[in-house]
């Protein structure tokens, strides 16, 4: 049974003085008229901060009461950062079984009422507690990967700073990006230190911000073609190579099984950033480029928006901002709304038939790949 | 091995051969719960080291954390005592409570 992303619905990103309940109705209810409010059976919703901070705990009557919405089921999934990446999965899943017509897929993350000091003890409740106990956090943990990578292959930090230009130089283009001005690479590089060699930049920003799909039976334009997941050790010390992450190969390599495509065939692609340079993990892990190439493909002009594979048209975490749990989500949309041709002044050159979404958890613990396309 | 000779308790999967840094569940290679405990020489290689500016909790900046290569591959994370080592620089390792200390040896 096929299903597909039948409406985009998404609210501006960034610093914003709504909560909770009311950006995720934002993004519903766009996503909710893009159907011609056809009627929901099934809610699937997900936050990872709403525990206890927010008192939101019921978060799916509180939605489902705000959207007046009849749908009678619903379900509420979890994985950190990733929460956006498997609440999609939970719902093409829940559509394919047969026993729901079209459900409402809502993540929403509100961070910016938070002290800093809450949001890094909060998001680094998805690293393994030996680790954090230590002192580590989610940006020291990912410094400790970029040394890696820049050592293995001989790379100089400055691709950090220019993984950062990209994301910004994107996210430019997109009204819902949290960042709305591009940055040079001295800027990058003078930017404070927050965990050498990753610098403020590098990082990905603290973010208020939801997304909603519409997912119905049937074919259209963003059709799932094909679905992977992947763990990964979470203590890192029990990985062999922290320059590449198994669990997103894992995923990628069901996901292109499943649709029965490989990277060759992908027109479009948005990988989870949350650290600049994780982009170019990503794409040597999803097969979009050579191991270790990753700098050049960026470097040679490869991933913009009229280059050979355009990668991260959005903006990415990093450009778009990181309400963690609806950041998985945003990368689904932004592949369902460049397939569907509906992305106004981000659409990459050359209309795509084929593109992936990446979600990570932590620091790839878990991670999700989805790949969208026009269904036969 | 440490000009005193200290010694680091790592663990042994009896299934699998796995040898790592002791957990309090099972062999994180092959999932045996028999796992037993061994000494190993406490000097390591420092693979990657970084200076957070915001540490955990309980923590203060700045915090130096290395990732060190024990032998027989064995990591861990330890919290540097002393400047910023950096790839390839030699430390001795202890366990301190529920963490562990490195301080850069004198290089060979």
């Amino acid at each position: 049974m096929s299903v597909h992303v039948a409406s985009v619905g998404m609210g501006r990103y960034g610093k914003r003085p709504e909560g909770l309940i009311d950006l995720a109705s934002e993004a519903a209810t766009a996503a909710l008229e893009g159907v011609g409010r056809r009627p929901i059976d099934l809610l699937v919703a997900g936050s990872m901060l709403a525990h206890g901070t927010h008192g939101h705990e019921a978060l799916l009557p509180r939605l489902a009461a705000r959207l007046g919405l009849e749908a009678g089921s619903g379900l509420r999934v979890d994985s950190a950062s990733g929460t956006g990446g498997m609440a999609f999965y939970a719902a093409v899943l829940a559509i394919e079984s047969g026993r729901f017509e079209r459900a409402l897929v809502v993540a929403a993350e509100k961070m910016t009422d938070r002290t800093t000091a809450a949001n890094t003890k909060d998001l680094a409740a998805s690293l393994h507690p030996s680790e954090v106990a230590a002192g580590a956090t989610m940006p020291g943990l990912a410094a400790i990967v970029t040394q890696r990578y820049l050592e293995r292959f001989g790379r100089a930090a400055s691709i950090c700073d220019l993984a950062t230009v990209h994301a910004r130089s994107m996210a430019v283009r997109n009204p819902y990006a949290h960042f709305q001005k591009a940055v040079t690479p001295e800027e990058v590089a003078r930017s404070r230190l927050v965990s050498n060699p990753l610098r403020l930049l590098h990082c990905s920003a603290i973010s208020d911000g939801a997304t909603a799909l519409v997912l119905e039976r049937g074919t259209g334009p963003a059709t799932v073609l094909g679905l992977g997941q992947g763990f990964e050790s979470i203590r890192l010390v029990d990985r062999d190579d922290l320059t590449t992450f198994a669990g997103t190969r894992i995923a990628a390599k069901r996901a292109y099984e499943n649709a029965k495509v490989g990277p060759a065939d992908i027109e479009v692609a948005e990988v989870h950033d949350a650290f600049s340079p994780f982009v170019y993990i990503h794409m040597e892990d999803l097969g979009l480029c050579e191991v270790g190439k990753g700098p050049d493909a960026l470097e040679k002009g490869e991933i913009r928006p009229d280059g050979r594979i355009p990668v991260n048209p959005s903006g990415g975490v990093i450009g778009r901002g990181h309400p963690v749990a609806a950041s998985g989500l945003a990368e689904v949309a932004e592949v369902a709304l460049q397939l569907r041709g509906e992305a106004g002044a981000h659409a990459v050159a050359r209309a795509p038939k084929v593109g992936l979404a990446h979600a990570m958890s932590g620091i790839a613990s878990h991670n999700f790949v989805s790949i969208l396309g026009r269904g036969s | 091995m440490t000009a005193n000779g200290e010694v680091l308790e790592l663990s042994h999967c009896e299934a699998c051969g796995a040898r790592f840094l002791p957990t309090d569940g099972a062999c994180p290679r092959c999932g045996s719960t028999h796992i037993q405990a061994y000494s190993s020489p406490a000097l390591g290689t420092v693979l990657a080291a970084t200076e957070l500016t915001s540490p955990a909790e309980g923590w203060h900046a700045p915090h130096r954390l290395a990732l060190v290569e024990m032998p027989e591959a064995v990591r861990l994370f330890a919290i540097v005592d002393g400047p910023l080592p950096t790839a390839g620089d030699l430390v001795a390792v202890r366990r301190e409570g529920e963490v562990y200390r490195a301080r850069t040896e004198p290089q060979p």
